[in-house]
């Protein structure tokens, strides 16, 4: 089965549970959910056993690549999506809330339905090695997360952030299509290695090119959630469902780093361009560093603490793009920083869906989305506060989870790259930004364990459903064991 | 027959304008339309790009520029309605289009 | 080449003279009149009108019109497919060709039957 029939089998059960959505005179739309969390489940599959190795690279129409890469963050995307179905099927009874008032269910069926259309979006974008691809793909992605963080009609906060994610998407998309616009001038190409082939011939003015390198970074570390082009982040993630939230954050920034991370390539291992494009990396990432990590200190809702983690998170991984430099490849000891990047998104995958299952079912009880809600839950549900403990643990890089192999392989590259080049700022900004990472999860430790609940009235019996149960429980597994045995994930790199 | 600079000045030129509306008004309508313009800023340089990419005055040989911008004309198209979606649902709760009064949340 | 646009210039001369010597014709041949508020409101009657002049419209006309907007937009891909599918033809690729824009007219369907089947077509509130 060629790799591209993936996304139109994912179009396929799209369409068939809008369909089903549209014309099904059952009134419980639940069974479309899990019609999407086993499609995708079987796509997942055939991704992994049906993918001929002899068609690994290969490249379509000059449009469509498929490499290991590609297949990899395809799985991340499918994988994020389904947990994400999974999630907004907990969140469906908070959710009803929020929708229309005539009829309770209507409405969600959609809310099922786009997570998957994203999702082909999240996957054509793996794929795309063409300007032209990554912004159509990275368009459809966007505006169907336009709608999704915009679902809950009667949520006001929801509508707010809705509006912020419009007009700062729509900007960044215009600074994106200038900067293609002018990367097509100056070269003459859109695929990526035909814009390669022309920085290496040295027929081109410096200027122009750097000039529209800067745009497209715009555009492109607004979907990564890059300081200083971070300010939807907080609002978006605040304001919207807790579901979205976690595919905004996962989905968003992994499909955001594999775009990224084959655009600034040929940038990077230009001699024109290299030094400038170096530059701009390590002003970003210390920002990102910096900000990320010192704004999340003083933050009381959780959402909002995951949103500068979120920043804080993709800082960490843009540490690892200055050494893609072509000088430094051969001189590096251990993973590459595209392995490192890779497995570092997949450990941030396992953990951050983790702490946001845990999250979305507290808070579909309680209402609450402060961190002293989460008070005594060491006492009221062991389980979830055991998964939320490993998951902040991850996030913040304790050893023994996936979270700490992703940051140690981040740091090697960072600190062999300073022995390299003599940035060792970056690798100060880094440890700084880590240490105050452990001050700000800790925070949530604490009140999951120390502080007991203060009412009666929160000791509500916390229910999980099975299906959550069991997600939980894998995630925790993997959370650990990847943190155990990295060549779990490693082996597939 | 204008040259090239003059059509990449009279892009610049527009993409400016639009980015300032976006800065400056705050009627999302507005901002909406500044948002258009930065577009088609974009689209207005591809073209000329096109046009005179074949060198000594002359069009590139290929398509791609003109297929981008069919592309951007429908991504645009997209992102209005569901802008405009939005506005009015966001409307219809508020009764405002002024994003200086969308400040619920903060931290 | 430049007399090639010479009726183009034509009819631009004639629009813009048109619409400049209709507009003079009216401000010289019209009584000027001042214009005061009650002169400028509404006339209703005799009663002092209430409410916005404005008139707001139904969100019905908005829906008709966006999907107006979506459906329009894709027309743009149709007829560059028109044009080179001779060549394809040519090349024996016209299947292929045929079936990816059957693909793409698929996809328009499938939304456009959701948009009928929630009634956003349906005048009838």
């Amino acid at each position: 089965m060629p790799a591209y029939y993936l996304e139109i089998l994912i179009l396929l059960l799209g369409f068939t549970m809008l369909g089903i959505e549209a014309f099904s005179s059952n009134r419980s739309r639940s069974g479309i959910a899990v019609l999407g969390i086993s499609g995708l489940f079987v796509v997942l599959l055939f991704l992994i056993i049906a993918v001929p190795s002899s068609e690994v690279p290969y490249d379509y129409w000059g449009i469509y690549h498929v490499d290991k890469w590609a297949l990899f963050y395809k799985a991340i995307a499918i994988l994020t999506t389904l947990l994400v179905l999974v999630l907004a099927k907990d969140f469906s009874s908070a959710f009803k809330k929020y929708t229309s008032q005539s009829n309770e269910f209507s409405g969600i069926g959609e809310y099922y339905c786009l997570p998957i259309f994203v999702c082909a979006g999240l996957m054509w974008m793996a794929s795309a090695k063409d300007l032209i691809t990554i912004f159509v793909s990275l368009e459809l992605v966007t505006i169907g997360f336009y709608v999704l963080v915009s679902f809950m009609r009667r949520n006001v906060g929801s509508l707010e952030a809705g509006v912020k994610y419009l007009v700062l998407g729509a900007l960044s998309t215009g600074f994106l299509v200038y900067g293609i616009a002018w990367i097509f001038g100056v070269t003459g190409h859109f695929d990526l290695s035909g814009i390669a082939e022309a920085l290496n011939s040295g027929e081109i003015e410096k200027k122009p090119i750097i000039f529209a390198f800067a745009l497209l970074m715009v555009g492109l570390g607004f979907k990564v959630a890059a300081v200083p082009f971070h300010i939807w982040v907080p609002d978006v993630y605040q304001g919207t469902s807790m579901p979205i939230t976690a595919f905004l954050s996962v989905g968003s920034k992994a499909a955001g780093f594999i775009v990224l991370l084959r655009v600034i390539e040929p940038f990077l291992n230009s001699p024109l361009t290299s030094s400038s494009v170096i530059l701009i990396l390590s002003f970003l990432v210390c920002v990102t560093l910096f900000f990320g990590n010192l704004v999340a200190i003083k933050q009381t809702n959780i959402k909002r603490l995951l949103a500068y983690s979120s920043i804080a998170h993709a800082g960490f991984l843009m540490m690892a793009l200055p050494a893609m430099e072509s000088g430094f490849h051969s001189k590096l000891i251990g993973p590459s920083p595209m392995e490192s990047i890779s497995f570092y998104l997949a450990g941030y995958l396992l953990m951050t869906m983790l702490c946001f299952l845990v999250i979305t079912i507290v808070s579909s009880l309680t209402d609450g989305e402060n961190i002293d809600d989460l008070r005594g839950l060491g006492a009221r549900s062991p389980l979830l506060a055991f998964a939320m403990l490993v998951g902040v643990a991850s996030l913040a890089g304790i050893p023994l989870t996936v979270g700490f192999f992703g940051k140690f392989l981040l740091f090697n590259i960072a600190i062999q790259y300073a022995v390299f080049s003599g940035s060792w700022y970056i690798v100060a900004f880094a440890v700084l930004g880590a240490s105050a990472g452990f001050y700000y999860y800790f925070k949530i430790i604490r009140a999951m364990y120390c502080g007991g609940a203060e009412q009666d009235g929160d000791q509500l019996a916390l229910t999980i459903s099975t299906l959550s149960r069991v997600v939980i429980i894998v995630l925790l597994a993997g959370v650990i064991l990847c943190g155990v045995f990295p060549k779990l994930i490693l082996g597939f790199l | 027959m204008p040259t090239l600079n003059e059509y990449l000045l009279m892009g610049g030129l527009l993409f400016v304008i639009g980015l300032c509306g976006v800065m400056i008004r705050s009627n999302i309508i507005v901002i909406l339309m500044s948002l258009e313009m930065m577009l088609s800023a974009a689209n207005l340089t591809l073209v000329a790009f096109w046009r005179f990419g074949g060198g000594e005055g002359l069009p590139a040989d290929s398509y791609n520029a003109q297929v981008m911008v069919f592309f951007v004309i429908t991504v645009a198209a997209a992102e209005v309605a569901v802008g405009l979606a939005i506005i009015v649902a966001l409307f219809r709760s508020r009764q405002t289009v002024d994003v200086e009064e969308l400040r619920s949340m903060k931290g | 080449m430049l007399d090639q646009y010479l009726p183009v210039l034509m009819q631009l001369s004639v629009a813009t003279g048109f619409a400049v010597s209709t507009l003079l014709i009216s401000v010289l041949l019209g009584k000027s009149a001042k214009s005061n508020a009650i002169k400028d409101s509404a006339y209703e009657c005799g009663m002092l009108p209430i409410g916005d002049d404005k008139p707001r419209f139904s969100v019905k006309f908005y829906v008709i019109a966006m999907l107006f907007v979506i459906f329009d937009i894709e027309v743009v891909f149709m007829y560059p497919w028109a044009v080179t599918f001779k060549n394809f033809l040519a090349n024996g690729q016209a299947a292929m060709v045929f079936w990816s824009m059957s693909g793409f007219v698929g996809i328009l369907l499938v939304a456009y039957l959701y948009a009928l089947k929630k009634g956003a077509l349906s005048w009838k509130s």
